[in-house]
């Protein structure tokens, strides 16, 4: 993903603002690190350049 | 949902476009394509989303005609070969890929002039809790595709390893209704199911095109399309 999209991104639970956090660059695309939502704290990881925005509920029973 | 671990399988993923879009497949791919082009072009500088966008064939496109679109997606593998098929392209416009849940939405309200979701409301186990949440995320537009249930895709539904959910015409005017969508434009097509279109060869398969198209231009004959692509402005 790109930086920018992060403008656009909302946490899925409460549709508030994510912070993205250690990020790992490639020129400039984010492939990894964490989405964490500013309000409850929640952590998204971002796998292999693209952000699992699945809802905690929904990552564990989804096969990667 | 159904089908979701043999949706995500990475084999799966890797044989998908070779396997759904060859042969008879090429041409169903062509005629939705240009469903979702006619809808909802010109798509410069629009944002467009779309909903269980798989490998990309429809996010790839609209990107190249310079939309900014989203794509999202359950699965990471179907998402990894888009990823790779979007670094390949020249696109006008923006794209980027992630994973989420089409019930529960990362995105404000309002933030796309246009949602995109093909193949997707006949995996929908509560269609209108989907097309709202797709709703709230759009200030102009819904596009979407079903297979209807009066047609041979009733017949040959059963031999899928997904499973279907099959809608009728009024079924899916209820569902704009009560989501506070306006229809603009409904198309019915394909008197026979994409899966005979996919199994039978290249040769077989234009003329056997031709014949449904004619067929199906007769006015008696809409209500037995097996798709419907739908195109639905927000109130």
């Amino acid at each position: 993903m790109k930086e920018s999209l992060l403008e656009i991104l909302c946490c899925p639970l409460d549709k508030h603002d994510l912070e993205l956090e250690n990020a790992d660059y490639d020129d400039e695309e984010v492939v990894g690190g964490n989405l964490v939502c500013t309000e409850c704290g929640e952590a998204y990881p971002i796998e292999d350049g693209i952000p699992n925005l699945l809802p905690p509920d929904m990552r564990e029973e989804t096969p990667a | 949902m159904k089908g979701q671990e043999w949706y995500q399988a990475d084999d799966i993923a890797e044989e998908y476009d070779d396997k759904r879009f060859s042969q008879g497949g090429q041409l169903i791919d062509r005629r939705e394509k240009e469903a979702v082009l006619e809808a909802i072009m010109p798509v410069e500088d629009r944002k467009v989303l779309e909903i269980a966008c798989g490998t990309g064939r429809f996010t790839v496109m609209l990107a190249h005609q310079g939309a900014d679109v989203v794509g999202l997606d359950i699965s990471a593998a179907m998402l990894q070969q888009g990823r790779r098929k979007a670094k390949n392209a020249d696109l006008a416009g923006t794209l980027e890929f992630l994973r989420g849940d089409a019930g529960r939405l990362p995105f404000p309200d309002d933030h796309f002039d246009t949602v995109v979701a093909m193949r997707f409301f006949h995996l929908a186990d509560d269609p209108k809790a989907f097309l709202e949440e797709m709703r709230r995320v759009s200030r102009d537009q819904i596009v979407f595709d079903t297979f209807n249930r009066f047609s041979t895709r009733s017949v040959y539904n059963w031999a899928l390893p997904m499973g279907s959910r099959l809608y009728s015409t009024s079924e899916v005017a209820v569902l704009l209704a009560k989501t506070d969508l306006t229809l603009v434009d409904v198309e019915d097509d394909f008197l026979l199911p994409y899966g005979l279109y996919r199994s039978i060869p290249n040769g077989l398969a234009s003329p056997l095109r031709a014949l449904d198209k004619a067929v199906g231009e007769l006015p008696i004959t809409d209500h037995f399309a097996s798709v419907s692509y739908w195109n639905a402005r927000v109130r």
